[in-house]
């Protein structure tokens, strides 16, 4: 840490070491455990068939294996970072968009399960593709099975990597090894601190994987479920209290306003002799009146890109008349408020040595010239909650520092004078500060004290689209946003959401996977009841404690995916257990760890299996795909490894377009294979092309019309996913009806007890 | 036309996993209509207000400190559902024997099938 920063306490975030040992413990022993299950489960591929136990476990799964496996991947990275930011970004509302997980482990796990399991038996399918493909009787419907698996896998396993990476950069990220590494250039263009991190992880996940397979992945599993669940029910309570109880949060909730987000002029009173850091979340202040001033000289230009945006087709006719409106209101609310206003820094930013001029550190590492993004709290409560907490964090930070300059004087040998007027001087400093900072009546009439060396200037602060100046929205639907007329979650949204989760959960392939991998039926209903109270303990609880974060760390909204791990250091230092936060920290990198291994085995199975077994060389023997097996897992975590070394713009949105995507390709065909024995290949590969076709559509439309990947058309209000869904469904139906019927050879052995049925025969 | 003792003989019978499993299925696609036909409406009616401000500070109405309508349209319905959930596991749902997997037996009737080919192409 450079000696600018320590001179200026209140800039000092006070947990950083906290986190910094929780977070590397954590990690170090998680991954020790993680190598441990690898080797057990290395033993078991020693004395079963090989494919079979690699790729599917042996169909032995018991109740805790598959309930845990299954819930751990289905709750990705996105579970613990994503989740909790739309929370802690939206309120209450999030509850109504995660409302359906009361209802996924019956709709995912029941619904195709039995049957599914059944029917890869009858056949002795190892993988999805095989499902299709043996029961249709069709290699054409198996290697479009394939073929889709592989690249929704890829391009995801890419994006997950990538996931991991950023995870593990933001829980080590105040260790100090590791923050040396960003001045450390190992890579052209690449962030060092993020490719040591996607290194770390690549390795770890690649090689549990491809040493002990299935079981591994599966056991793995259980133990980051267990993680999961250990963090939310460890956070809940410590939560609910510091924020003063449910009822308190909700009612603090009702009073917030929307922040506002934009830029700040930040600058020093004077040239500094060091480089100046101002870290990310640093809080800054700036008189009312001057504030008012600076607005009023804003407005106008203000106004007048507003116009130009409309005219140009950036703004919509309902997004400009409301931000005209915020802005008309913005004079009174500055004038009722309190006299001075509060902004979060959201990035790490830098004024470089010899310069009065503010530099920020953009996302390449490298310095240019910039205002720092900031938030502006706008609810008067909650300004004056966290200026006096802020005074409080300078006051310690301030003590802290002076019995170290006390330390240091007692411990300076007698001829070190020059040394010892610097500390004497800095002393005298730090008594100047900690008596202004101690009388409350005296900081609150000049909290500019808190900013010091900085001085900031020239606010350009934009209002939410939805909710500004207005309260409720927390606490309501469609909950605030900074950018849509309709809010967050429109009722079109919700019904989407709704289906989304329930359903399409139930099509995806790692799942399917997982259901052909239990034991027996009564393994099955009790790990579906033992998924929905896993669920009922993470869902609704992390809605619960990320509506607490929201009063708890204010003005996140800037940087709100780091709530997850903020809001841990947060909690357990409050009761003085700091390492607690290391098992917080592990939730998400579990989640995440738990979903790559997943695809990654997923993908690696298609690749082994479908196309080398099944189309090019059936009679390989065991030795051979053994090899192989081992090669392919390792080859495909490398590849996404590579790949997400500087991954492609738009990741996120390539996330959710995968997700939803081999939803609506597999879920229809695979659902009515096993349901309607009048289903036939040429409705199930149609249906399948359907569910692909029509979900891509919409999506390169919302390009072309939308201008963003992230903004698919939207037909009748409804996701791509439910319109692919719909597509798919409907032409496996009516194609199955107007193709001749299916040979019934096939129909008796998977739907009839008959002879040539060996698993029907023994019923 | 009536049905004799020997037609009923040679018309195969469903497979119970089969019929079992649809069972459950139809069930299921119950238990989620139920679910979104409460959650959603319910929410919409008591938690979309016209004017957000109706949900201030002083007009909220929370039961155990949620506002009610998250508690009456997600946390009421969400312990329903697992209270159907328990039952459909330990009362409706059968425990059927999914039968000894064929490990292979997919691969052998490839292979069986390659070799009849070239055989016939002999």
């Amino acid at each position: 840490m450079s000696e600018s920063v320590l001179l200026f306490p209140s800039l000092v975030p006070l947990f950083a070491q906290t986190t910094s040992n929780a977070a590397l413990y954590t990690f170090v022993l998680y991954t020790a455990a993680v190598f441990v299950v690898a080797g057990f489960s290395n033993k078991l591929l020693q004395s079963r068939s090989f494919v079979s136990e690699y790729f599917l476990g042996s169909r032995g799964l018991g109740m805790w294996a598959f309930a845990l496996t299954f819930a751990a991947t289905s709750a990705s990275g996105g579970s613990f970072t994503g989740f909790p930011s739309l929370v802690y970004t939206y309120g209450w509302i999030v509850a109504l968009w995660i409302a359906s997980y009361m209802v996924v482990p019956i709709c995912a796990m029941g619904l195709l399960g039995k049957r599914l399991n059944h029917v890869a038996r009858i056949s002795g399918s190892i993988t999805v593709p095989d499902v299709a493909r043996d029961r249709f009787h069709s290699p054409g419907l198996g290697v479009l099975s394939m073929s889709l698996i592989i690249f929704f896998m890829t391009v995801n396993l890419v994006a997950q990597f990538k996931a991991g990476a950023v995870i593990l950069q933001s829980l080590l990220r105040d260790v100090e090894i590791f923050q040396s590494l960003a001045t450390i250039p190992l890579f052209e263009g690449v962030n060092s601190q993020y490719l040591v991190c996607l290194l770390l992880f690549a390795v770890s996940v690649i090689v549990y994987t491809t040493y002990g397979g299935f079981h591994a992945v599966v056991w793995t599993d259980v133990l980051q479920g267990f993680v999961m669940v250990a963090g939310v029910l460890i956070m809940l309570p410590l939560a609910i209290s510091q924020a003063g109880g449910l009822e308190s949060a909700s009612r603090q909730l009702a009073e917030m306003t929307p922040p506002r987000t934009g830029t700040i002029k930040v600058a020093l009173t004077e040239p500094a002799k060091n480089a100046m850091v101002i870290p990310a979340g640093t809080w800054l202040v700036m008189p009312s009146d001057r504030y008012l001033d600076e607005f009023q000289q804003w407005k106008g230009p203000e106004q007048q890109r507003l116009a130009q945006a409309l005219q140009r087709g950036e703004l919509t006719q309902g997004q400009y008349q409301r931000l005209e409106q915020a802005l008309e209101k913005r004079d009174d609310e500055i004038k009722q408020g309190p006299p001075y206003r509060l902004f979060r820094v959201v990035h790490q930013s830098v004024i470089a040595q010899g310069q009065t001029a503010p530099r920020a550190r953009n996302g390449e590492g490298q310095l240019i010239e910039a205002a720092i993004d900031a938030v502006e709290l706008t609810t008067p409560a909650q300004i004056v909650d966290q200026l006096e907490k802020q005074r409080d964090h300078a006051l310690r930070a301030a003590q802290a520092q002076l019995v170290d300059v006390d330390n240091d004087l007692a411990a300076l040998d007698s001829s070190a004078n020059e040394q010892r007027e610097q500390l004497l001087r800095r002393k005298e400093h730090l008594n100047e500060r900690i008596a202004a900072l101690e009388s409350k009546e005296r900081f609150h009439e000049n909290p500019l004290l808190l900013n010091y060396p900085f001085v900031v200037s020239q606010p350009q602060m934009r209002d939410y689209v939805t909710g500004a100046h207005e309260k409720g929205h927390y606490v309501s639907g469609p909950g605030p946003h900074s950018t849509e007329v309709l809010g967050f979650l429109p009722l079109s949204l919700a019904v989407s959401f709704f289906f989304m989760w329930a359903i399409s959960g139930a099509g995806q392939p790692a799942s399917m996977v997982r259901l052909m991998a239990f034991k027996n039926s009564i393994t099955l209903r009790r790990s579906i009841f033992t998924v929905a109270i896993y669920y009922s303990l993470i869902y609704f609880p992390l809605v619960v404690i990320f509506v607490c974060a929201r009063v708890l760390l204010p003005g996140m909204e800037g940087s709100a995916d780091q709530i997850m791990p903020d809001a841990a250091v947060f909690l357990t230092h409050q009761i003085g257990h700091g390492w607690l936060a290391g098992i917080l920290l592990a939730a998400p990198f579990a989640a995440v760890m738990s979903t790559v291994d997943s695809f990654l085995l997923l993908t690696s199975s298609a690749l082994v299996r479908d196309v080398y077994q099944r189309n090019i060389n059936p009679n390989a023997s065991e030795k051979t795909i053994k090899r192989l097996s081992y090669l392919a897992t390792l080859l495909v975590g490398t590849g996404a490894a590579v790949g997400a070394i500087n991954p492609p713009e738009f990741l996120q949105n390539i996330i959710v377009y995968c997700g939803s995507g081999v939803a609506a390709c597999f879920l229809g065909p695979i659902f009515f294979a096993i349901y309607w024995p009048r289903t036939t290949k040429q409705g199930a590969i149609l249906g399948m092309l359907a569910g692909f076709g029509t979900h891509l559509a919409m999506y390169v439309l919302g390009y072309f019309i939308n201008g963003s990947l992230s903004r698919p058309i939207w037909l009748l209000g409804f996701d791509p996913v439910l319109v692919g869904l719909a597509a798919s469904f409907l032409t496996v139906w009516v194609v199955s009806l107007i193709t001749p019927k299916p040979p019934e050879e096939l129909v008796r052995k998977y739907f009839y007890k008959n002879d040539d049925n060996p698993a029907a025969a023994q019923t | 036309m009536s049905v004799t003792k020997n037609d009923r003989a040679a018309k195969p019978e469903y497979h119970p996993v089969f019929l079992h499993g649809r069972r459950e299925m139809v069930f299921i696609v119950l238990v989620y209509l139920g679910a979104l036909l409460w959650t959603v409406p319910y929410c919409y009616l008591y938690g979309y207000p016209n004017q957000a401000e109706d949900f201030g500070p002083d007009k909220l109405e929370t039961v155990l400190g949620l506002p009610s309508w998250v508690f009456w349209g997600v946390v009421v319905p969400w312990i329903a559902a697992n209270v159907v959930t328990t039952f459909f596991c330990f009362f409706f749902m059968k425990d059927d024997d999914l039968g000894p997997p064929h490990e292979g037996a997919d691969l052998a009737e490839e292979i069986a099938e390659m070799q009849a080919r070239e055989e016939q192409g002999r």
